[in-house]
């Protein structure tokens, strides 16, 4: 060993240490970024109320959402399994609602939230996707959307068969899908940055597999629920707590199956609450904490994953959100409504309430009784939405946020477990706030309007096409007689099918036996609400 | 050794006792540690009975979260829709569990059960409505085996592993890393300790099935508490009321350690053929067979239990009763029934009626024995309790009536639906009939009994003609007229 080769050496060792010491430094600080890549949770928030309604997190976009890039690319890989079979409008095909000036390709409808979780920005539903509606004057005219209306056009039963096609299909692998990104990704209309290395890596080997798993575990447990029988506007309310609770739907009575029921709307809930009135159609709650809860699991919030902030900054908007009125798109004949608003006082109000909140006196009087549930057998409408929702489910809901009480060490007031769930023989009388916008009418939606809601059972249509936004202010309803319509084809809805009855409600005491005069005042007075 | 050696030792050996302390308060705090029911269990007597902790969930008790995703996991092997409900376990609406299990905090919480899993009951006056739950009665709903299976079956399954039960248990809460460790450990245990509970049953398929209402209470006792040789005997016994049971207790008749057997023939005894002498008899040995154990907090709860269950009533009828009809029928109680059934009386009730003289299915006597009462006796008393004996004897008790309308169906075996059929010679009384349906038969008092199913819910068609279901016997008040049956049917609505 020479002497000359010692300081070369030394500097090799010096050169070592360096690249060592920096390679563990590299590694650190890529270990920090991809901890924080992949561990941030972050949903995207809005300043506006409004806006948060429409497209805040209820949480579910943490554990069910769809990741950005998947849901826009799956509209254009898998185009047969859109009702309408066309590529290019995103959604708008299951009557997802775009606001104006959206691009449907890229932009998300009402009813999405959106959220950078485990490494990606992902996209789940929130409340406003079955409560909010458009209303149109006339086919062609802009849609007025509706915050807080049932969601008269959007068929989330197809929208939810779609998802299972879509992940059952051998074409829904990594490659196929990550083709479809790199067409799209360059868009300016994109929500989202591109995709890094980083993002394909996880659509590549995670988050294909990991939604065709999740979508796929499903249609076993939800294998009782008749999507296709939904149409637009309608979902069956308690069957996917059902599957959630993966009741033994093979020995069911067939009965429980068919209780289609409308979305309701939802706003001015505050004076709900402050009542205790019955809230669903059976009026099987009142509590609106509760209730809203509850949906939100339809949104995929549960427990473990609900933005309880979030959720609760909307169900304070609910509180006081109001119905656009009637007037704001067509005119009222006021001297007429006026001379119906003694008719309905008469007829209606007892059950219904007074027209603006809240609705009720604060001490109830001798015959107020809205917000009380009605027994079957004085209302006489079709009992299978009150059927599906069984003592058996009642008693089962008392376990959902179990583990949220005070007695088990949990300190905070929200959530809470469930304790107001009961098994009603009726259905709630509702305020009628905003009622020109909840059409279809009864709890099944199949009365298309007001006008024939006024008629005994044997005169109204027996076939009523659903999810058209026209609306028809002379007999205060949606256009119902229209199989067809740019390009859309409606739901038919089938009165003698199961769960479709559009009897009772009917009657003297309903004001189906008015004079016709007297029907045409009321009918102008309620669109007043 | 010098003295920085010493001193690194000592440093050393502090620091690893303080870990051992750690340690060991870690896992005395979330395993061992015992915290009391929450006050609205505790401080209402009623709600204590449904809910409350009898002692034996530290052995016997399944973690909750894996309660609660069984029925969730493994809805195959139950009837039907609705979980725990759908064995027809007594629910009330708001309640997170159904009446009969117990929750309760040992290091983590379990879910044991209590007295009122067979003990309360539900009823209801017509189809649309919401089942009442009353605590202390007989749950005639309530298919116990079908529990039990229920939880064995789940055990072996394959799919009953802790990867599979945690994903089930992450739709419902956020474990903590602790407790999805003691989950982990958990699970196996758990898994073996319902195959053993399910092998500890084994001898329960050879045999009629108990159906809604039943179970095979001295067969339990010989096979599972005592370990006796399976014998073949059938016991299948409908779940007593066990309300109000002072009426069971008059002074010089009642046995006690100082007075035992005080007046043989005429001694109120429990159980119903009086094998045991006692109510604080009955209640212990039926609380070990939940898991309980000799504990501080079972010497608490056994004489708080005996107080509340001494004095509780059962609630009155609930539909119209014909006042006129009632006050006939009284009089026909008086001569026909009350020498047996009237309460608070120097008379048979409570006493044990010979088998000759009653005559009805004597396979529940004979499945007892004296060597199996021994057997009892010895293994209570080598737990360190004591309590007056159980025995053997020949007959049948004469039960109180008081809320007879909630019990149903009639006779020891449950083999008389209803009491205008127990009123009928037994030939002319059903030889099959469906037990299950909590609608009150008021026609014939008792439940409705002649439906197969509604509304899905299938119900337990209970056949006469198997070993232990014979319904003949008990001919008292067969040969009244048909006016005097209705009258006596009308009064005993009242008791």
């Amino acid at each position: 060993m020479n002497a000359a080769a010692r300081p070369s050496r030394r500097k090799w060792a010096r050169a070592l240490r360096i690249a060592l010491v920096a390679c563990v430094a590299l590694l650190v600080v890529a270990g920090l970024y991809l901890a924080w890549r992949l561990t941030r949770d972050e949903p995207v928030d809005y300043a506006d109320d409004a806006a948060h309604f429409k497209y805040g997190s209820t949480g579910g976009d943490r554990l069910t959402g769809i990741p950005y890039w998947l849901w826009v690319a799956l509209p254009e890989v898998f185009p047969e399994y859109l009702p309408d079979k066309r590529p290019g409008h995103g959604y708008a095909s299951f009557g997802m609602v775009y606001e104006a000036g959206k691009d449907p390709r890229y932009d998300l409808p009402a009813g999405m939230s959106r959220r950078n979780v485990r490494g990606i920005d992902s996209v789940y539903l929130n409340c406003a996707v079955c409560h909010t509606g458009t209303v149109r004057t006339a086919p062609g005219a802009p849609a007025r959307v509706v915050l807080g209306m049932p969601a008269n056009t959007f068929d989330i039963g197809a929208w939810g068969q779609f998802l299972t096609n879509v992940a059952r299909d051998t074409k829904f692998t990594p490659q196929r899908l990550l083709d479809q990104i790199r067409v799209m990704e360059n868009d300016s209309h994109r929500l989202v940055d591109k995709p890094d290395l980083i993002n394909r890596l996880i659509f590549r080997y995670i988050a294909v597999y990991r939604m065709r798993e999740q979508t796929l575990s499903l249609p076993q447990r939800l294998s009782f629920i008749e999507f296709a029988k939904w149409g637009p506007g309608r979902d069956d309310t308690f069957g996917p707590n059902k599957a959630f609770f993966n009741f033994n739907m093979t020995h069911a009575d067939p009965e429980e199956l068919t209780g289609f029921a409308d979305f309701p709307s939802i706003w001015n809930q505050g004076p709900r609450q402050d009542a205790h009135m019955a809230l669903h159609w059976d009026g099987n709650n009142d509590h609106v904490t509760e209730r809203n809860l509850n949906a939100a699991f339809g949104t995929g919030a549960y427990p473990p994953s609900i933005d309880a902030d979030s959720l609760q900054r909307t169900a304070r908007w609910l509180e006081t959100a109001r119905p656009v009125p009637f007037s704001d798109l067509f005119p009222v004949d006021a001297a007429l409504a006026s001379r119906g608003a003694p008719i309905y006082q008469h007829y209606c109000a007892g059950c219904h309430g007074t027209k603006a909140p809240p609705f009720v006196h604060q001490q109830r009087q001798p015959g107020e009784h809205v917000g009380e549930v009605v027994p079957i057998a004085a209302i006489g409408t079709d009992r299978r939405r009150l059927d599906s929702f069984t003592w058996e489910l009642a008693v089962n809901l008392g376990t959902n946020y179990a583990g949220f009480e005070p007695d088990w060490g949990f300190d905070k007031p929200y959530p809470r477990r469930f304790t107001r769930y009961h098994k009603t023989y009726g259905y709630a009388n509702t305020p009628l706030d905003g009622l020109w916008l909840r059409a279809p009418y009864l709890h099944n939606g199949s009365v298309p309007n007001l006008r024939e809601l006024l008629e005994p059972a044997a005169a109204r249509t027996k076939i009523v096409y659903r999810g058209n936004d026209v609306y028809d202010p002379q007999n205060v309803g949606f256009v119902f007689n229209v199989p067809e319509q740019g390009g859309r084809r409606f739901f038919k809805l089938d009165t003698g099918q199961p769960g479709n009855g559009n009897w009772g409600h009917e009657g003297e005491a309903f004001g189906t036996y008015l004079p016709a005069e007297q029907k045409q005042a009321l009918l102008e007075y309620l669109k007043t609400f | 050794m010098d003295a920085r050696k010493k001193r690194k030792i000592l440093i050393a050996v502090a620091v690893l006792a303080v870990l051992g302390v750690i340690v060991g308060i870690t896992v005395w705090y979330k395993i061992f540690r015992d915290v009391p029911q929450p006050e609205w269990i505790t401080k209402n007597q009623s709600d204590n009975f449904l809910y409350g902790s009898i002692g034996g969930e530290a052995d016997a008790g399944i973690p909750y979260w894996i309660w609660l995703v069984l029925p969730r996991m493994f809805p195959e092997y139950l009837p039907g829709p609705g979980g725990y409900a759908s064995l027809g376990i007594s629910w009330e609406q708001g309640r997170e569990m159904p009446a009969g299990f117990s929750k309760k905090t040992i290091g983590f919480v379990r879910v044991g059960e209590n007295c009122a899993i067979c003990h309360s009951t539900s009823y209801r006056t017509k189809e649309d409505e919401v089942p009442k739950v009353v605590a202390a009665g007989p749950g005639h709903t309530a298919d116990i085996q079908g529990l039990i299976l229920f939880f064995t079956r789940c055990a072996g399954d394959p799919r009953f592993t802790a990867d599979d039960l945690l994903a089930q248990i992450d739709l419902v809460t956020k474990l903590s890393f602790v407790d999805r460790l003691i989950y982990r450990f958990a699970v196996p245990q758990v898994k073996k300790a319902l195959l053993d509970q399910g092998k500890g049953f084994a001898w329960t398929a050879r045999l009629p099935q108990w159906g809604p209402g039943r179970d095979a209470p001295m067969n339990l006792t010989k096979f599972n508490l005592l370990q006796m040789p399976a014998d073949d005997t059938v016991d299948n016994t409908d779940f007593p009321a066990i309300w109000h049971l002072a009426a069971r207790e008059q002074a010089g008749r009642t046995w006690s350690d100082k007075t035992p057997n005080p007046i043989p023939a005429h001694t109120m005894l429990m159980n119903l053929d009086g094998a045991t002498t006692s109510f604080r008899s009955v209640l212990i040995d039926s609380a070990l067979g939940l898991g309980a154990k000799n504990t501080p907090f079972f010497n608490r709860r056994i004489p708080q239990l005996l107080d509340w269950l001494r004095e509780f009533r059962p609630p009155a009828y609930p539909l119209p009763v014909d006042a006129q009809k009632a006050a006939r029928g009284k009089a026909v109680f008086e001569t026909e029934c009350a020498a047996c059934h009237a309460s608070q009386r120097d008379n048979r009730m409570g006493t044990v009626i010979p088998i000759a003289e009653v005559d009805t299915d004597r396979a529940r006597l004979d499945a007892w024995t004296k060597a199996a009462a021994d057997g009892a006796n010895a293994k209570v008393a080598s737990l360190g309790i004591t309590r007056t004996p159980m025995v053997k004897t020949e007959g049948y008790i004469a039960v109180q009536l008081d809320g007879t309308w909630l019990r149903g169906p009639y006779l020891h075996n449950g083999s008389v639906p209803t009491v205008r059929d127990l009123l009928e010679p037994p030939a002319r009384r059903p030889q099959t009939f469906y037990r299950g349906y909590d609608v009150i038969d008021a026609q014939n008092l008792g439940f409705i009994s002649n439906l197969a199913q509604v509304k899905g819910r299938k119900f337990f068609l209970y056949d006469t003609r198997q070993r232990g279901n014979g319904n003949g016997g008990h001919l008292f008040g067969t040969q009244l007229a048909a006016p005097a049956k209705d009258d006596l049917i009308e009064y005993l609505k009242t008791l």
